[in-house]
């Protein structure tokens, strides 16, 4: 492999995240790591699934193209967890789970899945704000960037796929385009 | 008169042994091929081809238990990407050794073709300095052969290889045949421009690669479609490797016979005649031990691994090497040091409106500038680095979450470059490749034993190449410059070279000009065990030159009758 394939993917997703990775995916990145979404072990109680689908839609929501669930997120979540995430971190994500879900019932007496989006926005927001659970919105929303843009719908709906792409045009006007190719 | 079963046999199908069972099967000669890998066979047998992200197993990526359980050195080379991790060695069922516990990384192939399939495909040739570095400052054992020598055998391999790249009329990096080379893209030019002015002497060449910008329709090959998915095997065969170019080759002539799975242990030898007598191989699957005789013997199982080859091969009666009456066998184990990188930010806004169409294969290449002629007075460390780089936009990232977020994700970043140094590391007789008498493989080899570092003069070469690069960045008028000298560990690069190195005098080399051993007239050693340093540049072409020439002189000294 030249340098470039070796660095390519850690370079771009690096700045897909931002500088500030959570452990887990930064050691998947410096493994040069784009996870799948097939759990070697069940992660999720049923109800732990619906809030992390819950949360993966808001913070990419279907829009003009299908959102994260769609893509299948929340699955590649669990993978994570199950094959990517040390047993602490894992724990440190569930314990996260569990306080917004606990936020959820002291502020709307609802299970956050049964929240409106507005709702369900407002606490996420707090999540993003106070840091509840600690790092546990950096988390949600770094893997689902991850697992959205690497699903099907993200690189083929969302971004646009070009298999074979023929040749090379390093002055590309984006205006032509108006998305990211993705790779 | 001696039974043979074939004319030549070749170990190793990979660059080198690809190019020598072409040659010598297009000059008559019936060769057996081996390779201890699987079989892999061109298109019908590369199963991660064209899959996007979400077809490959883990999205591309294998999980951190089982790359630390089987690829612990392979995951350097790339074994832990779920394309390409069938192309890999299994380090848990064919482990190494350490000495000292000076670490190895040994990133090895595990097929037919070898690392010919996964290779970075930077094809340069060496320059007059590089044949000329060992005499002039006094490491190593001097080259028997100068820059004139090899230039024609580089002409031959480029024509057939099908190499891009532009012609720059550079001493120390010399032009080759060359087909178009790939474009740059707008800040690669960019840079360029403002490089070459502001800092007299330095160039940013676009790399010189094995992708090809022409067809081949005479070897069925077709130029490179900028995908960027080479190392999971070309059905275009835009790139060169064995699958693709060579092995067609040999195969037209109907005068190959090729095996997989095939692990040679050790070769049989006489010391009467001076002669290897056979090779001894283990069959993978049934381990079943097979002696196979020919007339003459093309190591070429890598540098490494042919190393550790014949110092498994014993005189009769002795655990001493029969190709090492020099002493040198297993010595000056040389990698380039590659972990000093630097980068920048292109912020000119006339960019901004473009982005790239296409997966290039390749990317942008800053040839040696230092110590050219004689020594830099400002360099404390003799010989020299080259930089490999490429520009380019990712994505950009955004703040908070939701629909607004998705939106701003849909724009790109700015055009960063980023470099990452090759340098030249100086051979040292004490860094070693040896055998564990006391530890057997699976196949009843000794462990090969690694006790490689890197030096004060690599280190302080990496440190210059940080400094000299974000110097260059400031200078091309870049934002946001930084560099990062990272720790490095021998084997990393994957130009591993040295073991049988080439020489004169056979007091102190293990093959002569001719990369035939000077303690068996029928055995030629072409890969790049041979090599007696390192240049700076990237070492495939310099294998294949030098494998295309031996065969040329052992057919010679066949058909005269002289070995």
């Amino acid at each position: 492999m030249t340098v470039f394939d070796r660095r390519g993917l850690l370079a771009t997703a690096t700045a897909l995240l931002g500088a500030e990775l959570v452990m887990p995916l930064g050691r998947a990145l410096a493994a040069e790591a784009v996870p799948g979404f097939a759990p070697s072990q069940v992660q999720f109680t049923p109800e732990q699934r619906a809030q992390v689908s819950a949360i993966c839609e808001r913070i990419i929501p279907a829009t003009d193209t299908p959102g994260a669930t769609a893509a299948g997120v929340p699955a590649f979540i669990e993978m994570m967890l199950a094959d990517w995430y040390s047993s602490q971190e894992r724990d440190d994500f569930l314990n996260g789970l569990g306080i917004l879900e606990g936020r959820s019932w002291t502020q709307y007496e609802k299970t956050f899945p049964a929240l409106t989006a507005e709702q369900q926005d407002a606490l996420l927001t707090i999540a993003l704000q106070e840091h509840l659970g600690g790092d546990f919105f950096n988390h949600c929303k770094q893997m689902t960037i991850l697992g959205y843009y690497t699903s099907e719908i993200g690189c083929r709906q969302e971004r646009v796929y070009v298999p074979v792409p023929g040749h090379y045009d390093g002055k590309y006007p984006y205006a032509q385009v108006k998305r990211v190719f993705s790779s | 008169m001696a039974n043979y079963d074939f004319d030549a046999i070749v170990i190793g199908s990979g660059i080198s042994g690809g190019w020598a069972a072409k040659e010598l099967c297009e000059k008559g000669m019936k060769v057996l091929m081996l390779d201890r890998g699987r079989m892999v066979e061109h298109r019908k047998d590369y199963i991660t081809e064209g899959k996007g992200p979400w077809q490959l197993a883990y999205r591309g990526n294998l999980p951190p238990a089982e790359t630390d359980r089987d690829f612990i050195m392979a995951k350097w080379g790339g074994a832990n990407l779920t394309a390409q991790t069938h192309y890999y060695n299994n380090d848990r069922l064919n482990p190494i050794d350490y000495e000292n516990s000076q670490p190895f990384r040994w990133v090895r192939p595990n097929q037919v073709g070898g690392k010919s399939l996964i290779w970075g495909r930077v094809a340069l040739r060496w320059s007059r300095i590089d044949f000329e570095a060992n005499k002039r400052d006094g490491h190593g054992s001097p080259w028997p052969i100068d820059y004139d020598e090899i230039a024609p055998w580089y002409s031959y391999v480029e024509k057939f290889a099908g190499i891009a790249g532009s012609k720059e009329g550079l001493p120390q990096l010399p032009d080759g045949e060359y087909q178009p080379p790939h474009p740059m893209n707008v800040a690669e030019l960019w840079v360029k421009d403002r490089l070459e002015k502001a800092v007299p002497g330095r160039k940013l060449i676009s790399t010189r690669t094995a992708n090809m910008t022409e067809d081949k329709p005479e070897q069925g090959r077709s130029r490179c479609q900028d995908r960027n998915m080479c190392a999971r095997g070309c059905s275009f065969g835009a790139y060169f490797s064995t699958q693709s170019a060579t092995l067609p080759a040999a195969r037209k002539t109907n005068n190959l016979t090729l095996m997989s799975d095939q692990v040679v242990t050790n070769l049989e030898y006489d010391p009467k005649t001076k002669r290897v007598t056979g090779v001894r191989v283990v069959d993978a699957n049934t381990h079943q031990a097979h002696i196979y005789r020919s007339r003459i013997v093309f190591l070429c199982a890598s540098a490494m691994s042919s190393t550790q080859i014949l110092l498994n091969s014993r005189l009769p009666g002795n655990d001493r090497s029969f190709a090492d009456s020099s002493g040198m066998l297993g010595r000056y184990i040389m990698d380039h040091a590659f972990r000093a990188s630097f980068w920048g930010t292109v912020s000119d806004p006339a960019l901004e409106p473009f982005i790239a169409y296409g997966r290039r294969p390749n990317g942008v290449y800053i040839p040696r500038f230092r110590n050219l002629n004689g020594q830099d007075a400002d360099a404390d460390f003799v010989r020299g680095y080259g930089m490999q780089g490429a520009a380019g936009r990712g994505p950009a990232g955004a703040a908070g979450f939701g629909a607004a977020m998705k939106e701003a994700m849909r724009a790109y970043g700015p055009w960063t470059i980023r470099f990452t140094a090759f340098g030249e590391c100086l051979p040292y007789k004490d860094n070693t490749l040896s055998l564990n008498p006391n530890k057997l493989d699976r196949f009843g080899v000794p462990l090969a034993v690694f006790n490689v570092t890197f030096r004060d003069n690599e280190q302080k070469m990496m440190r210059d190449a940080c400094i000299q690069g974000e110097a260059m960045m400031k200078a091309a008028g870049l934002t946001g410059v930084g560099s990062i000298n990272e720790e490095h560990v021998p084997g990393d690069a994957i130009h591993e070279m040295g073991g049988a190195c080439m020489g004169e005098d056979p007091r102190s080399s293990v093959v002569n000009r001719w990369s035939q051993a000077h303690d068996a007239s029928n055995l030629f050693v072409t890969d790049g065990s041979q090599m007696a340093s390192t240049s700076c540049v990237n070492p495939s072409m310099t294998f294949m030159a030098l494998t295309a020439r031996a065969a040329d002189y052992a057919v010679k000294q066949v058909k005269a009758g002289a070995i």
